[in-house]
């Protein structure tokens, strides 16, 4: 990108920010940030036995115990785990699926047939009585039939962390009643909030006005996600006390429970809420334009903001009609589309990069001002993933990593989301092998 | 050996959850964030039992009391802020006074966990980042939250959630190939994963601090957060091709999209394993796909032509039935398939409310209020909600006398210099009109007052 090519002087565009005593202290905390590469690990006492099966959010959990250095060894039947051969249009490098590659971080892989092998779950029964954290995703009560759900392994474990994923949860009567229901990012993105507010206006032609689904695995991610953090809960009341727990995740949960918005607002408003299309229920302007090379995301929604915004398009005109927030949000939807076509015509105008430009050089002027200063109207092309990754910010922050195996070759994956000064999640090696680590497993834990 | 269900039933009984031990009792955070992404974070540890004091300016307060949906407020309160700050304490302070900056060091001396997302520098700035509170305190854990990061050519860069989006990749995969239609993930899920991925680091460093003693600096950017989740990297760099947008349909999963049933209710289906999709022919009556080559297997059945005309086919059958029937078949064959679930839906589930998905909350300011349940059920130390959002400045007395020792004539002293202070008379800063502030006992902590 143009904008950091250039090797000048760092800039800074808050008005608090500017440099005092301790700004240069702090450039000595940020730089122990930046080699994350042999610290100590958080989690490297403990080992984690993932049996989910045909699950995404499973792997996903246990990709975050691996990568903070929990000993993670993923159960697959010989055939593997279903989650494999989940790809975009079946692209796979020898049977293994793109996100299954990604995730394949610092794992172990051991075959044990669960669902058909009592020998199996027996030697299941073992290794459990060594681990902190079962993950499994069966339907509820499976593993319990076959002699290896929490209430048994608990017995002689009582320190075991017992992570049940499915999309209804362990009890309740729906739960009963949908206990083979089985789990998918999408019937998670649907069922549990997401799509009915992501997508156009009803009344837009079919099928662009239908509910819509995050392009991303959105459902799994967050449920796996969820599952992680309840995950750590339990591992510090378990450091603490010794004490191990169940816990239960409901992929119907994941977004309504991550964001609070449709109990609360479910709650508190007669009708449900509309889909908005590219408009903001609470926030305008806060989407995004096109604008000459591809799309630009712009937020100015205060006051401020969004008169800073009106300067650097050179549209003061539209002030006295837009002037307020309430004047601004969609309760009038005509209203707020009005405004955004409006601003289309400006940003059409210009490159992602020269509106950038444009708001930086605003915000700068305004940081700098002694009084109120006028807004910050925050601009930012809208990257595709194949341009993000060119992005000199993610290469200074090491957000990428070619990893190579020997089975499956090189390829890039995304690495180190949390920077901590001492004890850092890494990247130590990548694999997928079914079986790999059989010998390994048991030679360290039977 | 006792039913399984009614086994669960007693383990995760959501009535005996508020007298179950807290894993962060005792833990005392210092939050100086707002809006979403480090109040989340915040928010969790506060629904786990620590104890969250936010720290806001006095008069304004956060950036979010006032900004609702619509502009409609509930009880002159932003009715989706109470989620996100449920169970907090409610401190104003002008951090720029030194006597503001004086309070918070005593504060930070016994703090487990500061978190901050000012724009990077700021704090050092202000005098309260890691490089002076860390020295107070050399085993606290501060967190800095911000959209890009704390180094790197653009830290500097002012953002929000849909910046992180944009700059993450996220928002440019959700809409229709060949259309100018993308659309951004809604409810600034920009905000809320990376806030769940900066508790879950929290949990970490305090892992980490019990085992060593000591404490560290952190720095979550949401755009790193956002990025983590997406595989379209590894697939650019494996099949040397952009993924891009997908439209209604999953192309990693066979028979995955959205689709509209014959009642006009829309749904997602999805089969995760050949057994699966096995059950969808046969709900279908449709046996014979299983040995047409092209959807015999599961790799083969996702390629780009094969996955079309067979999400073609299920489209034309889901046409032909309600959605309340395909999602019994579903559960009856064992494939997945769930309606598209709208707030009221989710709000008013029986089986959400049993779950203790959504809860219904009776506050004692705010009376009853749905809040969603916690994303993960803790067996025996269960996240809980104990009270909702409060008006600006309602706990400066409770934590300023009863946590910091400060006396009667030291609060008159920091109110009348305007280093505390309460809300201004805005919705969102103040409490509900029938409530009244001067009988309630925790305001005016160390006063007598007539209930």
């Amino acid at each position: 990108m143009s904008l950091f090519k250039k090797k000048s002087k760092e800039k800074i565009y808050t008005r608090y920010s500017s440099a005092g005593a301790n700004v240069s202290v702090w450039k000595e905390t940020v730089e122990k940030l930046q080699t994350p590469e042999g610290r100590p690990e958080v989690l490297d006492d403990i080992m984690v036995l993932d049996a989910s099966s045909a699950n995404f959010s499973g792997i996903v959990a246990a990709s975050f115990f691996a990568e903070f250095g929990a000993d993670v060894i993923k159960i697959e039947p010989a055939g593997g785990d279903p989650c494999r051969k989940m790809t975009p249009y079946g692209k796979n490098v020898k049977g293994v699926g793109i996100p299954f590659m990604m995730e394949g971080r610092n794992k172990r892989y051991m075959t044990l047939d669960l669902e058909n092998s009592p020998e199996d779950r027996e030697t299941f029964g073992a290794l459990a009585q060594k681990a902190a954290v079962v993950i499994e995703t069966f339907p509820a009560g499976k593993m319990d039939s076959w002699g290896i759900g929490y209430r048994q392994l608990s017995e002689k474990n009582p320190g075991l962390i017992y992570i049940a994923i499915t999309p209804y949860g362990q009890y309740t009567k729906k739960a009963q009643e949908f206990v083979n229901f089985p789990d998918t990012d999408i019937t998670t993105q649907t069922g549990s909030g997401l799509s009915a507010q992501i997508g156009d206006f009803k009344d837009e032609p079919e099928p662009y006005g239908w509910p819509l689904k995050a392009g991303a695995w959105m459902g799994w991610y967050v449920t796996g996600l969820s599952a992680a953090l309840g995950g750590m809960m339990a591992l510090l009341h378990r450091q603490g006390t010794g004490e191990g727990q169940m816990i239960d995740v409901a992929g119907m949960d994941s977004y309504s429970s991550m964001t609070g918005f449709p109990a609360s607002i479910g709650y508190t408003w007669d009708k449900p809420r509309p889909r908005i299309g590219v408009l903001d229920f609470i926030l305008y302007p806060y989407s995004h334009w096109k604008c000459k090379d591809g799309l630009v995301a712009i937020a100015a929604p205060r006051d401020q903001d969004f008169r800073a915004l009106l300067k650097i398009l050179n549209r003061w005109d539209l002030e006295d009609d837009f002037k307020y927030t309430p004047d601004r949000i969609p309760d009038i939807i005509e209203q707020a589309l009005e405004l955004h076509h409006q601003i289309e015509k400006e940003t059409l105008k210009y490159t992602a990069d020269e509106l950038t430009a444009k708001a930086l050089g605003y915000a700068l002027k305004a940081a700098r001002s002694k009084w109120r200063g006028g807004g910050i109207p925050i601009v930012m092309k809208v990257m595709t993933p194949e341009e993000t990754v060119k992005n000199p910010q993610w290469a200074v922050r090491k957000s990428f990593k070619e990893v190579e195996d020997e089975t499956l070759g090189k390829f890039v994956i995304t690495s180190g989301f949390a920077k901590m000064s001492e004890s850092p999640p890494q990247i130590k090696w990548v694999s997928c092998d079914i079986g790999k680590d059989n010998e390994y497993v048991k030679t360290k834990y039977l | 050996m006792e039913d399984y269900f009614s086994y669960t039933a007693k383990l995760f009984d959501p009535a005996g959850e508020s007298k179950k031990p807290e894993v962060f009792k005792g833990l005392r955070v210092l939050d100086f964030t707002h809006v979403i992404f480090g109040p989340t974070a915040s928010r969790v540890l506060a629904t786990y039992g620590a104890e969250v004091i936010k720290l806001e300016l006095p008069f304004y307060g956060d950036l979010w009391r006032p900004a609702t949906y619509w502009g409609r407020y509930w009880k002159h309160s932003n009715p989706i802020w109470h989620f996100v700050t449920q169970n907090k304490y409610f401190v104003s302070l002008d951090l720029k006074r030194q006597e503001a900056k004086d309070l918070i060091y005593k504060m930070a001396k016994d703090a487990d966990i500061v978190l901050e997302n000012f724009a990077p520098g700021t704090a050092e700035a202000w005098g309260v980042g890691y490089s002076t509170l860390g020295k107070i305190n050399p085993k606290l854990i501060y967190l800095s939250c911000s959209t890009y990061g704390q180094y790197g050519p653009m830290r500097y860069f002012p953002g929000w959630d849909l910046l992180a989006q944009a700059a993450s990749g996220v928002l440019s995969l959700n809409g229709f190939p060949e259309t100018d239609r993308y659309y951004k993930l809604p409810d600034y899920l920009g905000d809320f994963v990376p806030g769940n991925m900066a508790a879950m680091v929290l949990a970490m460093a305090i892992y980490y601090r019990n085992k060593s003693g000591k404490g560290q600096y952190l720095d979550l950017s949401q755009t790193d957060s956002m990025i983590r989740t997406l595989s379209n990297f590894t697939y650019k760099s494996v099949t040397g091709e952009a993924l891009g947008r997908t439209g209604h349909a999953d192309p990693s999963m066979v028979a995955a999209s959205i689709f509209k049933a014959r009642d006009e209710k829309f749904l997602g289906l999805a089969c995760a394993t050949e057994k699966q999709f096995e059950g969808l022919c046969n709900a279908m009556g449709k046996e014979d796909l299983l040995k047409d080559n092209r959807f015999s297997d599961y790799l083969e059945a996702l390629k780009e032509e094969n996955a079309e005309a067979l999400r073609a086919i299920v489209g034309d059958w889901i046409k032909t039935k309600d959605c309340d029937e395909i999602v019994a078949l579903a559960n009856d064959k064992g494939f997945a398939a769930a309606e598209v679930a709208t707030d009221r839906m989710i709000c008013d589930d029986e089986w959400r409310r049993e779950r203790g998905s959504v809860i219904l909350f009776n506050d004692e300011m705010y009376g009853e209020l749905a809040i969603a349940g916690p994303s993960a059920r803790l067996s025996k130390t269960p996240a809980r909600t104990k009270w909702l959002a409060r008006p600006l400045g309602y706990h400066n007395r409770l934590v300023l006398m009863k946590f910091l020792g400060l006396t009667e004539a030291e609060m008159t002293d920091l109110e009348e210099k305007k280093v505390i202070g309460t809300g201004d008379d805005r919705p969102g800063l103040k409490p509900p009109l029938y409530y009244h502030l001067d009988k309630d006992p925790i305001y005016n902590y160390g006063r007598e007052v007539k209930r």
